[in-house]
């Protein structure tokens, strides 16, 4: 007989140690700083804080960075797996070099691609002075913003889809095929809902880094008033005027409405694993 | 014919991995392909389907030539070893995948459904997750979606492979009784002889790439052709025979087995018998068998395993005695031997035991090539050319062995030649050649140093009466190498304005013989002028060559051919002799 009762080994000993040494981390690296961050905006007037996070300039902030984080990320989502796809599937000379080009974004400083992107597309820059006599502006606009937003956030994407991309059998297309599917059918009856879950949680990480993005943005922006601030930027404005309260309001409406997304997406994430756990 | 394939070829960087592979499938028959992995059956599969193209040759389903046809305009149904099944699908939506891209209207596609899922018992499953059930209904699953297009073929990878023992004979006979109700054309790959004979109408065994053999179950198992078939569908024994104009026999006991191939002007050969381990039979003692005595043994081993004892029992050196063909050499071969319960307790036997071995079937193996025996002038050179790689490697493949021996073409008169004798390439070789072939030797096979294994592999006669053993030799000799076959006709100069036509009909006669008797498919080519400035030419052609070469007249190997076999770097030689029925024997000298 074995010993009733006695649970089962485990790598690394000791529910408890981890449990606390977990809690511990959570709280003192995520959770503290983030209800101190409430408390310093409760620390105000409601109807001053009304007044700084609804104030027109910050309301066209929060539409800027939260509007342009989604469109990089679903243009990460495209082309992040287009990237991914090219990179799983074909054998091409300078592939590992392409594969290490990817995982650029993560170590470079962030305003070094801030000025890079700048230098590249402004009027008088090597992409710029093409666009401008069509009428394109990208530096200082909103366009700049989404691109520097799309730098930042693409590796995420390609390096949670391709592993997933990995794990797609050939024999499911192959069946597929027998079956009398053409290969477009096959690619959106087959490969995307299959490697949709993972889709989902690059676009979340690509998302999330660009709300909080700041130094890559702050250069290309231009920072016009009204028009290209976004709201991270408004939350240093408020600080170099020692408004330390009205910062903190703003970023509690950050944290906010990034938390509302970000479970939303888990969520739709749940509900698809779901689906693929009970096949696994 | 529901299936054709003809002389189809797949090659995976310039190595064959479907070599000239001819098969016909009846309507509604089902038809196993069996091989061990890498034999390049699963190619051979996904080409049917459409899923891997092919470099040479015609696939047609129905009369239909779809070798170029795209996989998904084929119209067969393929059931893969991991499923494959679409897992964020619910069963329903996987079956009735094909009937959606077909945009079939959704009451008739739920119809088709259930008929599916009632044909392979899985009522009531539609909603289910493919996760959600087991292995073996998952490949119900995928059978009944393979099936719903209804589909004039339907193909099986390994459809068993990742399931257990019990499940596998389940789904077995599910897919045997789907398969007789639908009365579907059906190809089945597997590994398993034991699920090919549980399964199979009929059975094509592959080896390297090349189809050995076709049959039905209980035909291939008791009269294989190829030592590779007789020793891949379940368990052989092979045993060396001589076969002369009384008859076979081991040594100088006589057995009771016919051969094949007839005795050509009282020549003896070496052959190989195939023994099955049921069909052998033990007593106490030689007059205690009732039937053909073959050998006497000592038990080495017993296993118990149920229903069978298993025995292996080591043949006792004796001159009268069989020999058993181990890949090895002599030394650890052991004859191996089943007895059921009854048979066990009429004759309890311990290790260490010494029994007398009779045969109750014996079937003599077609295939000319039994074993090879390495020729120099000491033991320490024979034993060197028996290293030769080209000898290694056809020697390992063709489950054989080789022997050494010493000769001395100056010295008296040896021992009787068997087997394939091998010499070394060089400027005494032709004179070695006579000499071996007038001391019985049938094929000498001539080696230049470092021959690589050839690409390709000349077949000429020079006489008729050879034509039959050459063919038959080339045949075997190309089982086990992967090269292409080209039967070279030479026409002499002058006989070209006699007219082509009689030449070009030989040339047609020797492939479709080479194909009917042989199973060997061959190119032809003519040539014209003389015979060895041809061969030199056709030979010199590429880096690596091989000629098969029959002959019927023993001076023809030292005087005109000296120059093939004598030349540098030189051409691998198989010498096939086999004197015409009314041209003396050449005397033995005894």
């Amino acid at each position: 007989m074995k010993n009733v009762g006695q649970r089962e080994p485990n790598v690394i000993p000791g529910f408890g140690i981890t449990l606390g040494f977990t809690t511990f981390f959570l709280s003192a690296i995520v959770l503290l700083p983030l209800s101190a961050l409430v408390l310093k905006a409760g620390g105000m007037e409601w109807s001053r804080f009304i007044d700084v996070i609804a104030s027109p300039r910050a309301i066209a902030s929060y539409k800027l960075s939260f509007g342009a984080s989604m469109v990089a990320a679903a243009v990460n989502m495209v082309f992040g797996f287009a990237l991914a796809w090219t990179l799983v599937r074909y054998e091409f000379p300078g592939r590992k070099l392409v594969d290490a080009i990817i995982d650029m974004p993560f170590a470079l400083p962030t305003a070094v691609s801030g000025i890079a992107l700048t230098t590249i597309f402004a009027a008088n820059g090597w992409i710029g002075q093409y666009l401008e006599p069509l009428g394109i502006q990208v530096a200082y606009t909103p366009i700049g913003i989404t691109v520097a937003l799309t730098l930042i956030g693409m590796p995420f994407v390609v390096r949670t889809v391709q592993p997933a991309l990995q794990e797609v059998q050939r024999d499911l297309e192959d069946a597929a095929e027998t079956l009398g599917a053409g290969r477009f059918y096959v690619f959106r009856r087959i490969i995307v809902p299959t490697v949709l879950p993972a889709l989902l949680t690059g676009f979340t990480l690509a998302f999330a880094r660009a709300v909080g993005e700041y130094g890559s943005v702050i250069f290309i922006a231009g920072n016009k008033f009204g028009y290209t601030e976004i709201t991270p930027l408004l939350i240093i404005f408020k600080l170099e005027e020692f408004d330390y309260a009205g910062a903190a309001a703003l970023g509690c409406v950050m944290l906010a409405i990034s938390f509302v997304m970000l479970l939303a997406i888990n969520l739709l994430q749940v509900w698809g694993r779901k689906r693929m756990m009970a096949s696994r | 014919m529901s299936i054709t394939l003809d002389q189809v070829t797949k090659r995976y960087q310039d190595q064959p991995v479907v070599n000239d592979v001819s098969i016909e499938v009846g309507e509604g028959e089902f038809f196993v392909l069996l091989g061990p992995s890498g034999s390049g059956k699963s190619t051979l599969l996904r080409a049917i389907a459409g899923l891997t193209g092919i470099d040479h040759g015609r696939i047609s389903l129905h009369g239909r030539d779809v070798t170029h046809v795209r996989a998904r305009d084929r119209g067969v149904g393929l059931v893969f070893q991991n499923y494959a099944l679409f897992r964020h699908m619910t069963v329903a939506d996987n079956i009735e995948f094909a009937l959606r891209v077909r945009r079939m209207k959704a009451a008739d596609r739920r119809a088709r459904r259930k008929e599916l899922l009632k044909l392979v018992a899985l009522e009531n499953m539609d909603e289910r997750l493919p996760g959600q059930l087991s292995g073996g209904q998952q490949q119900r699953v995928a059978v009944a979606r393979a099936l719903a297009h209804k589909p004039q073929v339907l193909l099986l990878d390994e459809p068993f492979g990742a399931l257990d023992a019990k499940i596998r004979e389940e789904l077995r006979r599910t897919i045997r009784a789907v398969q007789r109700e639908l009365g579907i054309t059906t190809v089945l790959v597997t590994h398993d002889q034991e699920e090919a004979f549980a399964l199979a109408d009929s059975i094509g065994v592959m080896n390297h790439g090349r189809l050995l053999e076709v049959g039905g179950p209980s035909d291939l198992y008791a009269q294989p052709a190829t030592r590779f078939v007789a020793t891949f569908l379940g368990a052989a024994n092979l045993l060396l025979a001589r076969q002369g104009a009384d008859g076979i026999r081991f040594g100088s006991t006589p057995v009771n087995a016919s051969a094949a191939e007839p005795v050509q002007a009282g020549r003896e050969h070496e052959v190989v018998a195939v023994l099955r381990p049921e069909e052998v039979e033990i007593a106490a003692t030689r007059e205690g068998l009732s039937s053909n005595y073959i050998a006497r043994g000592a038990v080495e081993e017993i296993v118990f395993t149920g229903a069978l004892e298993r025995l292996r029992v080591r043949l006792l050196d004796e001159p009268s005695a069989a020999q058993l063909l181990g890949p090895s050499g002599n030394g650890d071969a052991r004859l191996e031997i089943t007895r059921t319960q009854p048979e066990r307790r009429d004759l309890p036997l311990a290790p260490g035991a010494q029994i007398a071995i009779g045969a109750r079937r014996l079937h003599v193996l077609p295939t000319p090539l039994s074993s090879f025996l390495a020729c120099a002038a000491t033991e320490a050179e024979a034993a060197q050319l028996a290293h030769e790689p080209l000898l290694e490697s056809l020697s390992t493949r063709m489950k054989t062995r080789v022997g050494v021996r010493a000769i001395d073409p100056q010295g008296g008169a040896p021992a009787p030649f068997a087997g394939v004798a091998a010499i070394s390439a060089g400027p005494n070789a032709a004179n070695t050649v006579e000499w071996l072939i007038r001391h019985g030797a049938g094929e000498v096979l001539v080696l230049p140093h470092n021959a690589p294994s050839p690409t390709r592999v000349f077949i000429h006669w020079t006489d008729e009466s050879a034509r039959r053993a050459t063919l038959a030799v080339s045949a075997s000799l190309l089982r086990h190498v992967a090269a292409e076959a080209v039967y070279l006709g030479i026409v002499p100069e002058g006989a070209q304005r006699a007219g082509r036509s009689l030449p070009m009909r030989a040339l047609l006669d020797a492939r479709s013989e080479a194909q009917q008797s042989h199973g060997l498919e061959m190119r032809t080519e003519l040539a014209i002028g003389e015979t060895v400035t041809e061969l030199t030419r056709n030979l010199s052609a590429g880096a690596t060559q091989m000629l098969v070469l029959g002959i019927a007249d023993v001076s023809q190997a030292a005087t005109a051919y000296r120059s093939l076999l004598a030349a540098q770097p030189g051409w691998p030689v198989l010498i096939v002799y086999r004197p015409s029925e009314t041209r003396a024997a050449p005397e033995i000298a005894a």
